[in-house]
């Protein structure tokens, strides 16, 4: 009886012990560390982004947290975040911060290619999972490097592929046979350029690339290049920018009276409000361009629907300084693929994250598609369908989806009105 | 091709005078180096962007609103700042620090209020459709952008030249010591200088989402770069050498865009080092000390 009381108190002591143990090793917040850009030249894309991710830290934290499989139970999400003012040394101090000095759980990049790009090697050396939300360059992911997942863009080297596919393979039958590339200058965009001279090469189409030249991303003038691309005599011509560089251009290239046949150009697509404001609904007609998940709306299994994440925006940032668009898509795609891989990992080690993250890829269906993973972790799913901005006889713009096949709401408009 | 960015570069330049010339007055009248030039041509150039919005103002109305709210603005800020600055042992270097101070704050303030997005007036507003020059085509609002800043430059050579307060801006820009000496009231003529340097920054401002394409809070930086490219060209304290500078620059970035598009952002560094190495006093440095 005596040994029994004595064995039932240490099992009962052990008990408590190791529950307390358990309880002590579930941590009051989970530290999500992270970059924006308040000011200067990636501020227009990287603001969206933050603030479409907030929005779902936000949500959590409203509901007591986010789920955290290793300790069974919701736990409060502490966002840390840092303004770099999209200066990339200032990015790659606060990276090593963030992880030194914060100590953070989770390490989610600044928007874009140029300031994800300072923290790929940061992130390596710390052994530390770099959640990449838009940063694209085709140059971050390599087999020998487990400490990156792209979570809400597609791989520049694949993104502009249904453009390639469309000029190589619809704009023969149009008339399409010359073909101008204009890009800006940094790992965004120069990787989308590689990638359609690429696809171009390899469709083996009757169709020849008459003008292909870089420009530094900060340019703000373009009438002389317009002039220039016009001197070619191009039937398409692709341009490829980030937003003042698209802006610049698309204005330029109204004012100067030039019109081309067949103009692309990526961000009337993906912050098309923002573009309307800043080049007009007259400077956007016609324009081919990327058709994003902003716009397009996919069939959510998880997480708000697309009108729903809208109101939400609305009514949190419905002053309308940061616009609504793809990057704020993106943001919140970023914290839905940490929602589901928090709830799935093993434990809070970041290469059972990469594990948990990976077991997503092709499953998880988002208001931004089909999250898809390569080997590398580069984002394979949710591409883009080309798209035309056209008239809505109303004075407004629609989207008409071109290409792929499978996806098409209507016929291009060739040569443009 | 070659007409073509020739032309442009003239216009381009014309416009690029403008914008150096505000920094180059307050240089050759206080040898001090306002780093915050740049962004007072960002807020006239989001002045302009909310006077459109708010009140569909043209743009040229408020050319003459940016002139007096920033010459009246820069008299103030002249006499809160420059006189401390120069009873320093090295002004020139404490206003770089000082002004650059000035910068984060100005860009800061913007950001805040206008957020980090770009900004812009539609090109209709200053005249629609392509003018035909010499055979080639441009923009209407480059046109009017490049008229306007012929008129501005213009105006500072009547001001130095062709009035009595101009005489005396000159004389302190010789030597402001000897111009204290004779009596001049060198405060009075440096803060008159002053608010001019901020009212044509604040009027190239207003004319750059047509030439620039956009606005954001964070322009001024980059427009800082390309106004000392400008004025080391054409001499640094030489107001009227930054028309030679402005007229080489845009001329020179057409060529690059043309000829060497990826390269063309090195423009303003590769001509700044070539100018320093060359001539260092700019191509009208000799000018600078007769003035």
């Amino acid at each position: 009886m005596f040994r029994k009381l004595v064995f039932a108190l240490l099992a009962a002591s052990f008990a408590a012990f190791a529950g307390g143990a358990r309880a002590a090793a579930a941590p009051a917040e989970i530290k999500i560390g992270t970059l924006y850009a308040s000011s200067g030249n990636f501020a227009a894309i990287s603001m969206p982004v933050h603030y479409g991710l907030k929005l779902w830290v936000e949500q959590m934290n409203a509901e007591g947290g986010v789920y955290v499989k290793p300790f069974h139970k919701k736990i409060p999400i502490k966002l840390i975040a840092y303004d770099d003012q999209s200066n990339t040394a200032t990015a790659a101090t606060l990276y090593n911060q963030l992880i030194t000095q914060d100590k953070v759980d989770i390490l989610v990049a600044d928007s874009g290619s140029p300031l994800t790009s300072v923290a790929v090697p940061i992130a390596r050396d710390h052994k530390m999972l770099l959640i990449d939300q838009t940063g694209t360059g085709a140059a971050f992911f390599s087999k020998d490097n487990p400490y990156i997942v792209l979570m809400s863009d597609p791989v520049s080297s694949i993104w502009p592929k249904y453009v390639a596919d469309f000029l190589t393979q619809e704009g023969p039958k149009l008339g399409i046979k010359r073909i101008a590339l204009l890009y800006a200058t940094n790992d965004f965009t120069g990787t989308q350029a590689n990638a359609v001279r690429g696809f171009i090469r390899a469709a083996h189409a009757p169709v020849e690339i008459v003008y292909d030249q870089g420009v530094p991303t900060n340019t703000t003038s373009y009438t002389v290049i317009i002039n220039n691309i016009r001197a070619t005599n191009p039937d398409a011509v692709i341009t490829l920018g980030f937003p003042n560089n698209d802006i610049s251009y698309l204005r330029n290239l109204q004012d100067s009276g030039v019109k081309f046949k067949w103009q692309f150009a990526i961000y009337p697509g993906l912050e098309t409000e923002h573009l309307e404001k800043t080049v007009g609904v007259k400077g956007l007609e016609y324009v081919y361009t990327y058709t994003p998940s902003s716009v397009l709306e996919y069939k959510a299994e998880f997480g708000m629907s697309l009108p729903q994440f809208r109101a939400a925006w609305d009514k949190k940032y419905g002053e309308g300084k940061v616009a609504f668009g793809f990057n704020s898509v993106a943001g919140y795609t970023t914290g839905l693929v940490l929602q589901k891989a928090l709830a799935g990992t093993e434990s809070m080690e970041q290469l059972a994250l990469r594990k948990a993250i990976f077991a997503l890829s092709g499953k998880l269906k988002t208001i931004d598609g089909t999250f898809e993973l390569n080997d590398e972790g580069a984002q394979i799913g949710e591409i883009t369908p080309l798209g035309q901005i056209v008239p809505d006889g109303k004075g407004g713009l629609k989207f008409v989806v071109v290409y792929p096949p499978a996806a098409t709401t209507g016929k291009p408009v060739y040569p443009a009105k | 091709m070659l007409e073509y960015a020739l032309l442009a570069g003239l216009v381009f330049g014309l416009y690029f005078s403008l914008v150096g010339l505000g920094l180059n007055l307050v240089f050759g009248v206080m040898r001090i180096v306002n780093l915050a030039h740049g962004d007072f041509l960002m807020l006239g150039a989001f002045g302009a962007f909310w006077l459109f919005n708010l009140y569909h103002l043209n743009p040229i109305a408020t050319v003459f609103i940016a002139l007096a709210v920033f010459g009246a603005l820069g008299v103030p800020l002249y006499y809160l700042l420059v006189p401390r600055l120069q009873r320093a042992r090295d002004p020139e270097m404490l206003s770089i620090i000082l002004f650059f101070g000035l910068s984060q704050v100005i860009e800061a303030l913007a950001t805040v209020g206008f957020g980090p997005s770009e900004r812009s007036i539609p090109g209709r507003v200053l005249g629609s459709g392509p003018v035909h020059v010499l055979g080639q085509t441009f923009p209407a609002a480059w046109m009017v952008s490049a008229a306007a800043s012929a008129l501005a430059v213009l105006g500072v050579y009547f001001y130095l030249y062709r009035t009595r307060l101009g005489y005396l801006t000159r004389a302190v820009m010789v030597h402001r010591e000897e111009a204290l000496a004779t009596g001049i009231d060198v405060h009075r003529v440096s803060a008159i200088a002053f608010g001019a340097g901020l009212a044509l920054a604040a009027i190239a401002g207003v004319f750059a989402p047509f030439m620039l394409g956009s606005a954001t809070p964070a322009m001024g930086v980059d427009l800082n770069i390309q106004s000392f490219a400008v004025i080391v060209i054409g001499s640094l304290g030489n107001p009227l050498g930054t028309v030679l500078g402005g007229i080489l620059y845009g001329v020179s970035l057409m060529f690059m865009q043309t000829y060497f598009s990826s390269w063309a952002n090195l423009l303003p560094y590769l001509l700044l080092i070539l100018i320093l190495l060359v001539r260092p006093s700019g191509l009208l440095g000799r000018q600078v000390r007769r003035a």
